[in-house]
Parts: C-alpha cells; structure tokens; sequence
C-alpha cells in the first residue's frame, strides 16, 4: 500500500450509504452521511401482519452540562458496525416476534436538532413493539461502533463515551 | 521492494491520541506486541487510551492479552476500538 495513509474508505463519505438487508426477517440496516427519513423507515417495516409501528428518533441536542454545543459529528467502523447491528436485530426480532425493524445511522457532520439516529420497529401487538423500541436503542447505545464527537460554541471539542451516561442523562459511576 | 505492513485504524479517543485516523505499521507483528509497538510510537498511549479499548483483527474482536500464536500479517487490518457514544 502506499506509504502516504490516504483516507480510509470508512471514513470516506463516497462510499455511503451502506446497507445490510435480511427480507426473510424484514431487518433494514443503513449508515449514512445523509439526512435521516423517518417516513422510509417505517415504509421499510411494514407489515400486514404488523399492529404497532413504533419510530424513535434521536436528536442532537444542543447542550452538554449546560456547554452550547455548535454541532455533532460522528464516526463509524462499518465492518464491525453493521455486524454488530445486525446481531442486535435479529436478536430484538427473534425475543420480541417483530415483523420488521430499520435502525439508521446518520454519519459525519449533524447540525443541532437533526437527528442522528431512526429507530422503527413493528410486532403484531403494542407491547411487543414499545418494548423492542426501547431495548434496541439501549443495546445500539451500548454496543455500536460508532462515535460521537461534540463540537462547542466555545471552540472545543470532545469525544463522548455512551458508558459515562444512562437513559435519564444522568452520570454513571465507574466500576 | 516496499516493506511489508499492516494498516491500523483508530478511532475517538485513539485517534485523538495519535493524531492519526489510520497508518500502516511493519509486518508481520505478534498480536501481543501490538500494545508495545503502539506505546513506543506514543509514549502514554497504553493506560491512558488502550486500557479502555477493544481490538479487531480482520473484522473480528481479538483478545491481545490473550493470544498466542496470533500474528498480524501483511495486508491485515486492525483496528483500535474505544467506548463507543452511538446514538
């Protein structure tokens, strides 16, 4: 290879999006440098077996420990990304008896309120799908290879670290 | 002709670290001498950064402390891998 290091595919927007599609299971997978679409990804989980839509969307948001925050932006490593994603779907639809789940990542640079990430999940019941919802994003939260990096109005910047907050926004002891 | 390398990613923490997101390193490499290769390009590096990360081999997590007989070849890719802030 050459000694210069050009940029690495992964991090080269060009050569997004990417998916990984399972139709048997009705699993959507996207990373993208592009605006999220809601409306696509509940499109994309429907069913006539399905009773309950369930869309969450992740924001950014414009604060950090009362820091303004300018903007976010994120970084993936797809190779890992998309498995590991794909391991927490076929999970959620294998313990919840979902007909259908899409989760997108939105990657590079997000402005504030613009969300970063699409969470839709359909089961033939309510409960079913309420639950899957909030149990993937945890899981994806935790386990995800994907990092967010807050640029603030100050001029810093910081990587964050999911381990460091629970769902409340609160600060999680170390172990 | 060229020496032989593997390419190294970084991420996050890492990457804030080496200043770098991605270099090629000499290969082959024993997977338990990575940390040190690492350490003596950036001095620190390994308590203040690697203690907390994983690492993939080949689009596999591999365990650095425990892996004999693991040797990172020529045109392999590694990768470093800190907490991640999905979402």
């Amino acid at each position: 290879m050459a000694s210069s290091d050009p940029i690495p595919a992964h991090l080269d927007p060009k050569t997004y999006p990417r998916h990984l599609t399972d139709e048997a299971q009705n699993i959507h997978l996207e990373l993208t440098y592009t605006p999220l679409n809601p409306q696509a990804a509940l499109d994309k989980i429907s069913s006539p077996a399905a009773g309950a839509n369930v869309l969450f969307l992740g924001t950014t948001r414009n604060t950090f420990e009362d820091r303004p925050v300018a903007q976010l932006s994120y970084t993936a490593y797809p190779p890992l990304t998309l498995k590991t994603l794909a391991g927490i779907a076929r999970d959620a639809v294998a313990k919840h008896g979902l007909t259908g789940i899409a989760i997108a990542h939105r990657l590079g640079v997000v402005p504030i309120q613009e969300a970063s990430i699409v969470i839709a999940v359909s089961s033939g019941h309510r409960r079913a799908a309420w639950r899957a919802g909030e149990e993937v994003l945890e899981i994806v939260k935790e386990k995800t290879e994907i990092w967010k990096r807050e640029e603030f109005v100050d001029g810093g910047m910081e990587w964050r670290e999911n381990r460091e907050r629970d769902g409340d926004g609160n600060v999680v002891a170390r172990k | 002709m060229a020496t032989p390398t593997f390419q190294i990613h970084y991420f996050s923490s890492a990457t804030a670290y080496t200043g770098k997101q991605t270099e090629s390193l000499p290969a082959p490499l024993p997977l338990s001498q990575l940390y040190d290769v690492l350490e003596s390009k950036y001095p620190g590096i390994q308590e203040k950064v690697l203690s907390s990360c994983g690492v993939s081999l080949g689009e596999e997590y591999v365990d650095v402390n425990d892996c004999d007989g693991v040797v990172i070849a020529a045109g392999n890719e590694v990768a470093v891998i800190p907490p991640v802030s999905s979402g």
